[in-house]
């Protein structure tokens, strides 16, 4: 039944970087081999982190409303809207995991990149006019608008909470790996640093905090990409040609690093890889609530055009940073042991290629943006976590809607407390490979939240019980499923061989998914009467 | 801007995906499925010697459309939807 070889554990761990970040797969480097922070680095950093407070506590008197703090009023531009997009894929994950994905296989990462961007046009087709047409704070809010409230809302919080936790607690860990590889400091130190950061941005900023950092990091991973990979083809005078070469020369795999290696060994497993991907995105709350940001559905649809030029762009320069790296950094002993593992791990081979080709000053840069882009994407995760825990969650358990203070109060708490949730459990979980944990949200995303979003909005039949129905089953068989696989069952609890033969289930949960929802909504008619709950979340806003 | 609290008295009636939108969704998907079908065969088949003397395998050019055919269906659904 072990059907995923090394390959296919290391591409899964590609895909989870992908998403988010952690180092623990990765950095198998002993310390003592890491370069410590530099003077550039540090300088970086703390301008960076200077800067974040400053967004913070200049969006702080914005947000004195829930939709002022959870949605930035909708008054976020398209175009900025699609640099926050992108800005949320253009993870520290997506730069170091993809780059060290190539470093180490060649083109394996490059077609998980092009099923990313895949994505983003079933993103705009499917979901993100009628989200923006239907939606206020959470995606909930568009299952509400023909099902009952309570149940559906109770099901929503609980499936986004679980995926912000996943990604959080993945986040926390890789976040205080690299940055103590970065930086050259302890573990618990960089987890408290960053949690404590994420914590003071979130709270008092908001979602208009988080978009800004989004941008400007977005705005400064293209722009240090680009001069990357600029700079890597000035070595070799622009001549792609002899950029290949010297890296099929390099790599121990030869002109196999100029195919796709891991996926081709099993056509199923990389079938599912690929549905999960490709409908996964349209399900991750952090990324569904970017949408309730901007003003219409016209802006709506403009920021996913623009995002989808941008996080091609960058993965363009992702190409030649990974393929640089192998031409530049492999055989180089300043760089990687004699084996070819870089110091600190392959997913630090942007990091060591800007050393190579800009100096000091270029990597100290690099460093200093893969911790905004860490900070970023955490804030965006706790925003989206304290959306849903204040809109579905407390709502649905309750039973009640809440007044505009009250919701804003509970959201800013339960930021804290999504926050220092995460804190505890990253440094609880030093030293452990989460990175399943970051594979089982996608999961997740794709079979639960995905399939009910789309009934939801284009198909009348769907019933509050079949929703309802149908997403538990999603939710109970993604994680069940994803549990029993190769990664989890054999390597991470080491129970023998797996049970289940995939490590990403979606090509089977999804239309699951989607036939319960179907079979149980088409048995029993919704009941008629008045199924919605009064109050502010219901109301429109009319001119 | 006011708002009204009323509640609605009955469900939301689905909405219907258009023509235009079905069919940029299904190019979308079925490129990509070719894409990956393309980048198996591939792998598992040896490339002719004309082809591997090119500077960009050919899996290396069906990625590189799959991408470009991402941004280019996204582009064309914004301008086709542009007057709405």
């Amino acid at each position: 039944m072990m059907r995923m070889s090394r390959n296919g554990m290391s591409l899964l761990f590609a895909i989870a970087y992908t998403f988010g970040v952690s180092g623990s797969a990765y950095s198998a480097q002993p310390e003592s081999q890491v370069r410590q922070a530099d003077v550039s680095t540090i300088f970086f950093f703390v301008v960076f982190a200077v800067l974040t407070l400053l967004i913070s506590f200049w969006t702080a008197r914005h947000a004195t409303s829930s939709s002022e703090y959870l949605t930035a009023g909708s008054s976020i531009s398209s175009g900025q809207n699609g640099l926050a997009i992108a800005g949320d894929y253009m993870s520290a994950g997506a730069f170091l995991g993809l780059s060290g994905a190539i470093y180490a296989s060649g083109l394996d990462g490059m077609f998980l990149a092009a099923s990313y961007l895949a994505s983003w046009p079933i993103v705009l087709f499917l979901v993100a006019e009628p989200l923006r047409r239907l939606g206020k704070y959470s995606f909930a809010d568009v299952l509400t608008h023909k099902l009952k409230e309570r149940p559906v809302r109770i099901l929503a919080g609980s499936s986004t909470l679980v995926i912000v936790s996943f990604y959080l607690v993945a986040q926390m860990v890789g976040a205080g790996e690299l940055i103590s590889l970065l930086f050259g400091i302890g573990y618990a130190p960089a987890v408290i640093m960053v949690g404590m950061l994420m914590i003071v941005f979130s709270t008092l900023g908001g979602m208009r905090a988080a978009t800004w950092v989004q941008i400007i990091k977005a705005v400064l991973m293209i722009g240090g990409s680009c001069i990357i990979a600029v700079l890597v083809l000035v070595r070799f005078g622009f001549s792609m040609s002899d950029l290949f070469k010297t890296a099929v020369s390099n790599h121990p795999i030869g002109d196999r690093i100029m195919d796709i290696r891991g996926f081709a060994q099993d056509g199923v497993a990389t079938l599912s890889i690929g549905v999960g991907v490709l409908f996964g995105t349209a399900g991750l709350p952090h990324i569904l609530m970017r949408f309730f940001t901007v003003s219409d559905e016209r802006a709506a649809r403009l920021s996913v055009f623009y995002a989808t030029c941008l996080i091609c762009l960058f993965f363009v320069m992702l190409f030649f940073i990974g393929y640089g790296s192998i031409a530049l950094l492999r055989g180089d002993a300043a760089y990687a042991s004699a084996s070819g593992v870089l110091f600190g791990g392959n997913n630090l081979a942007p990091i060591h290629l800007a050393r190579a080709v800009g100096g000091s000053i270029l990597a100290g840069f690099i460093s200093a943006v893969a911790f905004a882009t860490i900070l970023a994407v955490v804030s965006g995760l706790l925003i989206a976590g304290a959306s849903s825990a204040a809109n579905d969650l407390v709502v649905g358990l309750s039973g009640r809607q809440l007044t505009e203070r009250t919701r804003l109060q509970i959201s800013r708490i339960s930021s804290v407390a999504l926050g220092v949730l995460g804190i505890l459990l990253g440094l609880a979980c030093e030293g452990q490979n989460v990175a399943y944990l970051l594979a089982l949200a996608t999961a997740i995303a794709a079979s639960a939240n995905f399939p009910l979003l789309i009934l939801a909005i284009y198909w009348d039949g769907l019933t509050t019980r079949g929703a309802v129905i149908g997403g538990t089953f999603g939710l109970i068989s993604s994680v069940v499923l994803t549990a029993m696989g190769p990664t989890i069952w054999s390597k991470v609890l080491g129970l023998g061989p797996a049970i289940f033969p995939y490590d990403s289930p979606a090509l089977f949960t999804l239309p699951l998914t989607l036939l319960v929802c179907w079979l149980v909504s088409i048995t029993k008619a919704e009941p008629e009467g008045d199924w919605r709950l009064t109050g502010p979340s219901v109301a429109r806003y009319v001119e | 801007m006011h708002r009204t609290d009323e509640v609605h008295p009955s469900r939301v009636t689905a909405n219907r995906p258009d023509t235009l939108r079905v069919r940029l969704m299904l190019a979308m998907i079925l490129s990509y499925l070719a894409m990956m079908a393309f980048v198996l065969y591939c792998a598992r088949h040896p490339v002719p010697a004309a082809i591997a003397s090119m500077t960009f395998s050919p899996a290396m050019i069906a990625l590189a459309s799959c991408m470009a055919l991402s941004v280019i269906l996204t582009g064309l659904f914004v301008f086709m939807r542009h007057g709405d």
